[in-house]
């Protein structure tokens, strides 16, 4: 909410600066984002008349004025114009020579100067808005009111030494939604003393009275009408009126809607002006039907139905109760001539979200939301008749006044004890009792509590608490200690067998990849045609298509962080990320942490790209593979994990595992399918893996196993097998056939080529033998070698090497 | 050259019976050795003066032709002569295995300042550092850990935190709806922020709270969702949640536990923290959270750094406990926040970029 601080201390005006004004509220509550000076700087600018006008003998568009500045000098001013309003009579703000403007983008002011234009001279300037920086449109020279003092400055005539705040509320204080209302805030926190509300009486002139017929008591708890006759539609507004209107941030419309705005404003009462020609019969007050519309004010048409509150006439729907007015009853500033003004009491409850449904917002449900004032409907109602009656002329016609059913305001109550224990500090009752009167909220007392019966425009105070957060707010919570807390200790520490995700997280970190932070919602087209999910999970309002969907991989974002920094010229690329997935999955139901149908599992993945090593000195060049990867993920998996050659739709299929501790799947490695590399703008395939992250935090534990003093025996084999033969088949095949004293079977070499037939491969095989009891004769050796060397031939149609 | 010639050039100069006046033997000896400039040439050296029938190997077998009294007079000045000459063997033998270690030492020297070979380590990316860092510090005064769904049920992201549907707090948080619909009808969206999971964990430990009088003491950082995205927004973002509930947690006791963490934080008691009445409708009275660097590029600036406030009675029955009973505070910070101002960086879109030199600083 915006408002000029002259119009807030006319109410209130404590002995402080602007500053601290702005803190005080600031520290109360009321954020003030922003206070800005009414006008910018600028000196020597007063009002001023054109005595006359000539053209100016060398240039179209300029005019030669004369112009009476008063006392401060004794002939007229020679000043050249350019505006086209320029005219004589008027009165206009005129620099003087010498005069500093506003400061320009530099912040440099404009100093005026004596100055000759097109051989004609000119001593000072005359000005628009725009150009004393109270607008942002230029019109021409601000034509000022005829009755404006010559000579005197503008800074004071047009109170421009004011400033302007920029107050940002939250939903609970609907009672500071006014000027009035900061006011009376700004009392409660400053003892300043508040001026008692604006109020006019009005004396009804006709005795004319429109019916109107409240049918639905939830929404509407009063309603309050006049009609006005004969009014001027196109008076002008005031020019007080307009100032504290534009100050806050309101266009001047017409008189009618000004003086409508002005009371909201400054009351926090939105009011409606209908145009009383155009309503056909009387008025009716209810709950919308399936089926019905109306035509907006602002040109919309809204579908209504039952969940929301109109005002209609005998031609049907006319307004939206309490948030906005309907088209064919809108005041016309040519045609109008008789109103019906209209201030009434909405249910909060009626009018919440309703606005939001039609996506839209107005002062008015903005207010009508939060909760207005019941009970001052009829001043009010009195306060905008006396403006339209002073502005527009007219005859006013008696209120009608109807209660329906306004909001109970029941006392609440209020333990000091409570307080004290809440807040930390033990406030005084004493203290407790001077703040509910600043704040105006009526009580009586007892030696343990307060009851507090809340005025009508306080719609936040329902329940201890909230008498309890009064206290605290205006005590100053500056004012409550820091307290360091005191509490029993016990210790806590993570379960041995358990890995924190940022051990995780280090643990893959230090294989060389850089965790990065993807969003969760994704491109359709990574879903559905990269991953493979057919049904992702559909945001209903994204920001845009490339984040429209709940991504099911993490894999699709790291190839897009690859791509991004190949485009930046990197030569090898590595990335992982730890993140949720999501998917739909009808096994789930609500849980402790779950939500029924939503599978949302944490995960981590990876990418790397490029060189298997970054390019250096003294290291042969040579692009990832799959076994690096593999490598790198023997730092995070637990040495139970097993890669089983499977097929995934993002993978290479003849290079692509998945992975399985203790016989369940738990991730995937693989080599980018190559048909996905253009999408990512990629001439080499990146290596991904991605895990369930669960799995990977579980450790085992340690266990213990003699180291035996005996001494082992290497024997190395070289097998000849098919390459579809599996070398972890192979190894088990040996390991089986060799018997207890084989310790370690594993792979030191792998050859394909000359000597070794097409679509074969020789294995080397390291062999190790131990027997923890005694040391081995070579006769035990041979032996299981030769058993091993046979089961291989049998079982997997193995060859020695030759 | 021969051993005959060698014992025929020597011998004139080493023997006294000649009668001639003797060359002194021992600077012959050092002076050949000197000369030598290999091992082998050393050997070689050495033989004339100590071999078989080198010269002191002559003088000492001159001996035995001598009287007594000549023996004991000249059989010490020989020994000490072959005392002598081994000594500067040594010396010179060691002095040229120096001589060729050296020089092998030199011919393997190496550029130390060619960098270091190998494939280096990637890094922790920085919120996920802040992150970690506030685990730390709130676990350090027995605070646990918990996280939960980020795709989250109405109720669990507004209703229960006491946000009914159609209640005006709702737009402070532009919220993504996802097509499907919670078990109470209500469509699933994006949690806006941290605050379902003090729901949920309150939930599961209640009764340990109540019974047991064990406090809910937690911190819930994870990802979460508003629909909003300029340079100071990002449609996803992180948060910290805290909150403690006990029979005795006062707002005193929020602003000394908030206070302590923005200083260990930020490493620095040259903060100050204020405390400004605001409302979330999950806590009452509600307060957001200003702090002010005393030194530093943003010295005297105030910024907004947490929501945070008592827990309101409606949420704590919520909870599953008696809102007479307890009463606690709660706190959400943004990790993003967090870390701007700890390393100063102005835009908040880095973070999402994947950016490796970005991530590199650091590692």
């Amino acid at each position: 909410m915006k408002f000029a601080e002259s119009w807030l201390r006319s109410f209130c005006n404590p002995s402080m600066t602007t500053d601290e004004l702005a803190h005080a509220l600031t520290m109360a509550g009321l954020e003030v984002e922003e206070v800005k000076p009414a006008a910018p700087p600028f000196t020597q600018i007063v009002v001023g008349e054109i005595v006359s006008r000539e053209k100016h003998p060398n240039a179209d568009r300029l005019s030669v004025c004369m112009v009476n500045v008063g006392a401060l000098s004794p002939a007229p001013l020679q000043i050249v114009c350019g505006a086209p309003n320029a005219r004589a009579g008027i009165r206009i703000p005129c620099a003087m020579v010498g005069a500093e403007l506003p400061p320009d983008a530099e912040g440099k002011p404009f100093v005026i100067k004596q100055a000759k234009m097109r051989s004609v001279e000119s001593n000072g300037m005359l000005c628009s808005a725009k150009e004393l920086g109270i607008s942002e449109a230029s019109e021409g020279l601000l034509e000022l009111p005829l009755d404006a003092p010559i000579g005197a400055d503008i800074r004071e005539y047009m109170k421009l030494n004011d400033s302007v705040f920029e107050i940002k509320l939250t939903p609970n204080k609907a009672d500071c939604l006014s000027v009035y209302g900061v006011a009376r805030e700004t009392h409660a926190i400053t003892g300043a003393p508040l001026a008692a509300p604006p109020s006019r009486e009005v004396r009804a002139v006709l005795e004319e009275v429109l019916p109107v017929k409240v049918l639905a008591p939830d929404l509407c708890g009063r309603f309050a009408g006049r009609i006005i006759r004969d009014v001027n539609a196109k008076a002008a507004t005031p020019a007080w009126m307009r100032e504290r209107l534009e100050r806050s941030g309101q266009r001047s419309i017409s008189a009618l809607v000004d003086i409508s705005n002005y009371v909201m404003l400054e009351l926090g009462r939105p009011t409606h002006v209908f145009d009383l020609d155009k309503v056909h019969g009387g008025l009716e007050v209810r709950w919308a039907k399936k089926g019905e519309s109306l035509k907006l004010l602002n040109g919309n048409t809204v579908e209504l139905d039952e969940q929301v509150g109109i005002i209609a006439d005998a031609n049907g729907v006319e307004s939206l109760a309490g948030i906005m007015g309907g088209d064919s009853t809108a005041v016309d500033l040519e045609t109008t001539k008789n109103v019906y003004v209209e201030a009434a009491f909405w249910h909060p409850l009626a009018i919440q979200g309703r606005s939001r449904r039609f996506n839209f917002a107005t002062d008015a449900g903005h207010r009508f939301e939060r909760g207005v004032d019941w009970e001052t409907i009829p001043q009010h109602l009195d306060y905008i008749s006396a403006f339209i009656l002073d502005i527009c002329g007219g005859e006013a016609g008696p209120m009608d006044d109807q209660t329906i059913n306004v909001p109970q305001r029941l006392p609440v109550a209020m333990r000091i004890a409570r307080a004290q224990k809440v807040i930390g500090v033990a406030v005084s009752a004493e203290e407790m009792a001077a703040i509910f009167m600043r704040l105006g909220l009526a009580h009586t007392r007892d030696a343990t509590s307060f009851v507090v019966t809340p005025p009508s425009y306080r719609f936040d105070i329902e329940i201890e608490e909230d008498l309890i957060e009064e206290i605290a707010r205006i005590y100053g919570f500056d004012n409550i200690p820091a307290l360091p807390p005191i509490a029993r200790n016990a210790m806590r520490v993570r379960p041995s067998a358990e890995r924190s995700l940022h051990a995780l997280r280090a643990a893959i970190a230090a294989q060389d990849y850089f965790e990065v932070i993807n969003h969760s919602f994704v491109d359709e087209s990574w879903e559905r045609e990269i991953v493979g999910n057919l049904n992702p999970i559909k945001l209903l309002n994204p920001i845009a298509s490339q984040m429209a969907v709940m991504r099911s991989s993490l894999i699709p974002g790291l190839l897009a962080n690859v791509r991004y920094n190949a485009s930046h010229k990197a030569d090898r690329v590595r990335v992982f990320e730890m993140g949720k997935v999501f998917s739909r999955d009808e096994t789930v139901a609500d849980g402790e942490l779950t939500v029924a149908r939503v599978s949302q599992p944490l995960r981590m993945a990876g990418a790397a790209w490029g060189g298997a090593m970054p390019e250096q000195w003294g290291t042969p060049k040579r692009g990832i593979d799959f076994f690096d990867v593999k490598s790198d993920l023997s730092a995070v998996l637990p040495s139970a994990a097993q890669f089983v050659a499977a097929t995934h739709s993002l993978l290479h299929p003849g290079r692509s595992a998945k992975i399985m501790i203790g016989g369940k799947a738990i991730g995937w490695i693989g080599e980018l399918h190559p048909r996905h590399l253009a999408k990512f703008e990629l001439t080499s395939a990146p290596v991904v893996f991605e895990l369930d992250v669960v799995p990977l935090t579980e450790l085992t534990e340690k266990a213990f196993e003699t180291v035996a003093k005996t001494p082992v025996v290497r024997r190395d084999l070289a097998l000849v097998v098919e390459n579809s033969v599996h070398s972890d088949e192979v190894l088990a095949t040996l390991k089986r056939a060799g018997g207890p004293i084989i310790s370690t079977v594993d792979v030191f070499d792998v050859y394909r080529g000359i000597g070794i037939g097409e679509r074969q491969k020789s294995v080397a095989i390291r062999v190790l033998m131990q027997d923890t009891e005694r040391t081995l004769e070579d006769t035990e050796i041979d032996a299981a070698l030769q058993k091993m060397v046979a089961a291989a031939q049998e079982q997997l149609g193995a060859a020695l090497r030759a | 050259m021969t051993e005959s010639s060698l014992t025929q050039r020597i011998a004139p100069a080493g023997i006294p019976a000649s009668g001639q006046q003797p060359i002194d033997i021992v600077a012959a000896a050092l002076a050949d050795f000197a000369a030598c400039d290999t091992a082998t040439a050393l050997e070689d050296a050495k033989a004339k003066y100590l071999g078989k029938t080198g010269a002191i190997t002559a003088l000492l077998k001159g001996l035995g032709e001598m009287t007594p009294e000549h023996k004991k007079l000249h059989g010490a000045e020989i020994n000490e002569k072959k005392t002598a000459i081994e000594a500067a063997l040594k010396a010179r033998r060691e002095s040229l295995a120096n001589e060729a270690l050296n020089a092998k030492l030199a011919s393997e020297s190496i550029d130390v300042t060619l960098p270091g070979r190998g494939r280096g380590v990637g890094g922790i990316h920085p919120v996920i550092q802040t992150w970690q860092r506030c685990e730390d510090i709130f676990g350090s005064i027995g605070f646990d850990v918990a996280d939960g769904p980020e795709i989250e049920a109405d109720w669990f992201n507004f209703t229960a935190l006491n946000n009914p549907p159609n209640h005006p707090a709702r737009s402070m948080q532009d919220t993504f709806y996802v097509d499907m619909n919670g078990t109470d009808g209500l469509p699933l969206l994006l949690r806006t922020h941290t605050s379902p999971m003090q729901v949920r964990y309150a939930r599961m430990h209640a009764a340990d709270l109540s019974n047991k009088g064990k406090p809910i003491k937690v911190i819930a950082p994870g990802r979460t969702y508003r629909v909003d995205s300029d340079a100071t927004h990002s449609p996803m973002f992180h948060q910290i949640e805290g909150l403690w509930i006990d029979e005795h947690i006062s707002f005193a006791d929020l602003k000394g536990v908030y206070t302590d963490f923005l200083r260990r934080f930020f490493e620095t008691d040259a903060l100050t923290v204020r405390f400004r009445p605001s409302y979330f409708p999950f806590t009452e009275p509600s307060a957001e959270i200003d702090m002010k660097f005393d030194s530093g590029p943003l010295k005297g600036k105030w910024l907004e750094i947490s929501g945070s406030g008592q827990v309101h009675p409606s949420v704590v029955k919520n909870f599953g406990l008696d809102p007479e009973r307890f009463i606690g505070f709660a706190f959400g910070s943004g990790l993003e926040r967090l870390t701007m101002l700890k390393h100063g960086i102005g835009d908040l879109r880095l973070f999402f970029e994947g950016d490796h030199r970005f991530l590199k600083q650091f590692a």
